[in-house]
């Protein structure tokens, strides 16, 4: 009797065991990259500036269901905060630990901005507005050749330091984005709890009806822009300053379609998704490199059969961190 | 307290939707508005609720005057409603449904529930704790983690009328709240509204289903071409030969009651509304 009835419980033991390995080697993974070849370092730096750049978005986009195709205007703010604050440009030498909230919260306001004129829109002509929005920010950044350098860009900028540390390498880079990532993360799950994350999700549902018990789209509307644009803020200024160079070629329509496919790829609404999707997009074109001219049809290809396949994105929304956990830890 | 109509009238365009209606509702009690199709019953909600705008005239809450103030301020002053055609957040669950109905007041503090842990799961134990007590009240707190859409259709009317009453309001207004539900469904309904019955509401419904709207309701008002006809209690409605004639007595009439339901899903309620006519109580 006792080893009919301890058998169910080994083996219970035993699948638990071989779910938490996979976890284990992610992190024991993240715990080494940094150990590998500079490449593959600079790579989980890109992986990680576009998990940031997601999450934020994602906000917009996945929590309060309104199309913004102009997000990297808000990541073009915070490099040029950055840029402009701690270069020779204007002999300006701030520490980065003052920008890092500047420009977040600069990058917030044009949130705001932005958020104001495309308050009433929805849908298509959200995104239409937003795109237009994303490329005069660009359009600006080019032609304002005084303050920002024009085409050629901001150069020589300040290499950052934390604690009296510099940051040189793409592996201190390593940690500071993981770490952000790791905080950004917690707070957009805990806003996504939160009752601003309900009244987000309401509005995504049927703002009519939002307003109807109550809820001032309008402001909860705006909070989710400015929130949103200060995540994109942050991304812009530590690409900035690893970049340590900036010009208005960085923030294209094309790298706001990339984040919005991150996004949807990945899982709209979800932090799970963002991070697959992060990983799944900045990571093919590398491994395609394998199949040399070829490459970036056979990422347009890939896209497509995965929007195709899965529409609903790699992780579904109703898979969340939550899930994972229990998932991973109530077997 | 007080709810009252003063003199409103809505236009759209040229159309005199309303034209000059006053009407005051004493809190305690239970009004029904009655009228057929295009009399203007929703259009007087529309209003009153800040979907629609008022021509000419006010809607005092309180000596309040509601219709220059958007429609979320109207619901934060304590007008709460539920549509013709359901309105629910679908994709959330129902619990959600109901705690987002809090958001009006706890929304200034988010920034302490996403920093403080100890908050977050303080107010959430709290909206939980206030929208299970209604979820319990409409025989939904078995259903809590579904999302909305899933519920049946009763369940889904039941879910939104909880919805409305999430933030206490003080004026409750009910756009038929039984089409669609079935004889033990609309039963049901009635003695739940009757419980809703409190000394400082005022609860407005407009129903078709006249056995419903008679033993339901305290006080009647009866709409006829966007014009106020008659109020009274259901007793006098059913006496005074005006409302007979004009809207359920003459053939013209009648023969309008039964296009109208026709339109609708249930045959039962067209028995009931003609019935009502024939044997008045």
């Amino acid at each position: 009797m006792a080893s009919v009835s301890l058998a169910p419980g080994r083996a219970r033991a035993g699948l638990r065991l071989m779910r938490l390995l996979p976890v284990a080697v992610v992190l024991v993974l993240i715990a080494l990259l940094p150990q590998a070849g500079l490449y593959y370092v600079r790579l989980a730096d890109d992986v990680l500036i576009y998990i940031l750049l997601g999450m934020g978005l994602n906000l917009v986009i996945g929590y309060a269901g309104l199309l913004d195709l102009g997000f990297v205007a808000f990541y073009a703010v915070g490099a040029y905060t950055y840029a402009l604050l701690a270069s020779p440009q204007f002999g300006i030498h701030w520490p980065f630990l003052v920008i890092l909230p500047i420009g977040a919260a600069l990058a917030a306001c044009f949130g705001i901005l932005l958020g104001i004129p495309v308050l009433p829109l929805r849908g298509d002509y959200l995104a239409i507005v937003t795109l237009g929005f994303g490329e005069i920010i660009r359009i600006l950044l080019n032609n304002m050749n005084s303050v920002t350098g024009g085409p050629q860009g901001v150069m020589m900028i300040d290499t950052p330091k934390i604690a009296g540390l510099a940051l040189v390498s793409p592996r201190g880079f390593y940690w500071l984005l993981l770490g952000l990532c790791v905080v950004i993360g917690v707070l957009v799950l805990r806003l996504e709890r939160s009752i601003l994350g309900k009244a987000w999700a309401a509005i995504r549902e049927d703002q009519d009806a939002a307003r109807g018990i109550g809820i001032d789209t309008v402001r909860v509307k705006l909070a989710a822009f400015a929130i949103s644009a200060a995540i994109g803020g942050l991304a812009g200024v530590i690409f900035a300053s690893f970049q340590r160079y900036v010009s208005p070629e960085s923030f294209t329509f094309n790298e706001s379609i990339l984040i919005v496919l991150i996004i949807v790829i990945g899982g709209v609404g979800n932090i799970l998704g963002v991070i697959t999707g992060a990983v799944a997009l900045i990571v093919l074109p590398e491994v395609l490199r394998g199949v040399a001219q070829y490459r970036m049809m056979a990422f347009g290809f890939t896209l497509a059969a995965l929007i195709v396949l899965r529409p609903q994105g790699l992780v579904p929304r109703s898979f969340g961190p939550a899930r994972l956990m229990r998932w991973l830890f109530a077997a | 307290m007080s709810f009252v109509f003063s003199h409103v009238t809505k236009r759209f365009g040229s159309v005199v939707a309303i034209d000059d209606v006053s009407m005051r509702f004493e809190p305690g009690l239970i009004y029904a508005m009655i009228g057929p199709n295009g009399a203007g019953k929703s259009t007087l909600v529309n209003m009153a609720a800040g979907s629609y705008s008022v021509t000419a005239g006010s809607i005092l809450l309180d000596d309040q005057p509601l219709q220059h103030l958007k429609k979320h301020q109207i619901a934060q002053a304590g007008v709460a409603r539920t549509y013709q055609n359901i309105r629910l957040f679908d994709q959330m669950t129902v619990l959600d449904n109901l705690e987002v109905a809090l958001a009006a007041a706890d929304l200034r503090h988010t920034w302490r529930e996403v920093l403080a842990p100890g908050y977050a799961r303080q107010a959430a134990t709290r909206r939980r704790q206030v929208c299970l007590q209604y979820l319990r009240e409409f025989d939904l707190d078995d259903a809590a983690d579904a999302h909305a859409e899933l519920l049946p259709y009763g369940r889904q009317r039941m879910l939104e009328i909880a919805r409305a009453l999430v933030a206490g309001p003080r004026v409750l207004l009910l756009d038929e709240p039984a089409a669609g539900l079935n004889s033990a469904e609309t039963e049901s309904l009635k003695h739940r509204l009757l419980r809703l019955r409190r000394p400082d509401r005022v609860m407005i419904v407009i129903e078709h289903d006249m056995e419903l709207v008679m033993s339901l309701s305290d006080r009647i008002y009866v709409l006829h071409h966007g014009a106020l006809l008659f109020g009274g209690t259901p007793h006098e409605v059913q006496a005074n030969r005006d409302v007979q004639e004009a809207y359920l007595g003459t053939d013209d009439d009648l023969d309008a009651i039964h296009e109208l339901a026709r339109n609708r899903r249930a045959g039962r309620r067209l028995r009931d509304e003609t019935g009502a006519v024939r044997h008045p109580a």
